[in-house]
């Protein structure tokens, strides 16, 4: 009886000393990411112009290059606005005549783009939307046609801005 | 008598069985290093700069005491994660040099992917250098993701 007993020690013995043997050897390493935000805006034109038209005829002029295209890409927080706004520095200046800025106006045309009306005073929304992603729209400019306008060949800058918080 | 020869025989099975054992006691000896332990991508514009690259990191590789096949596997412990925000995993690949036995792929968090392999030992031991690279895209949301790389050397 004792030999029997003895015999099934050293077999179990073998049996649950296998498994230890396994080689592995394992490391771990940390993965990280920084993604930040930033916005990348692109203009079909640089210049939109408007023709000279008889006010009671063409009471509202489009710009002759019609609609600019634009494209606005943005990586922004989860839920985060973005905004593509553009705001005018000055009137419109011939010399010493000067039209107001808001005789200028526009349609938006594709997702999150609006209507709106030029200003110097503050940015206005050209568009707006929710998170990261790569936008497409146009934008078609108008101008108020008035027989109050003096003469002249006028000019201003606008300047758009993407934000992406 | 009896008893004599019941002995006899019950050494001569215990031996026999444990004598492999024994024989993988002095089995494969493992050593596994990476340096540094951190793979950091920087933020950048996907328009600028479609893939991100990390500083490379360096795994030293040691296999002593063996005649079979190793292996060294990477797998992810799940997407990089950001709170809520989540970079698939599967957007970060990997070059490795020399090769072989270092090799390039891409990131899994289901399945182990092959880093390196080979046949016998490795000693004294190998570096390999991987390059970790980051598919950029306007698509993320701004965040600061981690995610937990583990790295195994087998030798079975």
């Amino acid at each position: 009886m004792f030999s029997r007993h003895f015999a099934v020690i050293l077999l179990s013995w073998a049996v649950v000393a296998s498994p230890t043997r396994a080689a592995a050897q394992t490391s771990t390493a940390t993965l990280s990411a920084n993604i930040g935000a930033v916005a990348s805006l692109t203009l079909s034109a640089a210049t939109i112009a408007f023709p000279d038209a008889d006010p009671d005829t063409v009471p509202l002029i489009p710009a002759t290059a019609g609609p600019i295209l634009i494209t606005a890409k943005s990586r922004a927080t989860a839920g985060a606005q973005v905004v593509l706004a553009v705001q005018a520095t000055d009137d419109l200046r011939s010399g010493v005549s000067v039209i107001p800025a808001s005789n200028i106006t526009w349609t938006g045309s594709g997702v999150g783009f609006v209507a709106g009306t030029l200003s110097t005073s503050s940015p206005v929304t050209v568009a707006a939307w929710t998170g990261s992603g790569i936008r497409s729209g146009s934008q078609q400019f108008f101008f108020r046609n008035l027989w109050t306008h003096p003469t002249g060949t006028y000019t201003l800058t606008m300047i758009y801005t993407l934000s992406a918080p | 008598m009896t008893c004599v020869c019941r002995c006899a025989l019950v050494w001569i099975v215990a031996l026999s069985a444990a004598s492999p054992v024994l024989a993988q006691g002095r089995g494969p000896q493992l050593d596994l290093t990476i340096s540094p332990l951190s793979i950091s991508f920087a933020s950048a514009s996907p328009d600028t700069t479609p893939v991100v690259t990390a500083p490379p990191i360096v795994v030293t590789v040691r296999v002593r005491q063996s005649t079979g096949p190793w292996s060294l596997t990477v797998l992810a412990n799940g997407d990089l994660l950001s709170g809520s925000d989540a970079v698939d995993i599967s957007n970060v690949t990997w070059t490795a040099t020399p090769a072989p036995p270092f090799q390039g792929g891409t990131l899994s968090k289901t399945v182990a992917q092959r880093v390196a392999s080979g046949t016998g030992t490795v000693n004294p031991a190998e570096n390999g250098s991987l390059t970790f690279r980051l598919a950029n895209s306007w698509t993320y949301n701004a965040a600061s993701y981690t995610q937990t790389l583990v790295f195994t050397l087998t030798a079975p």
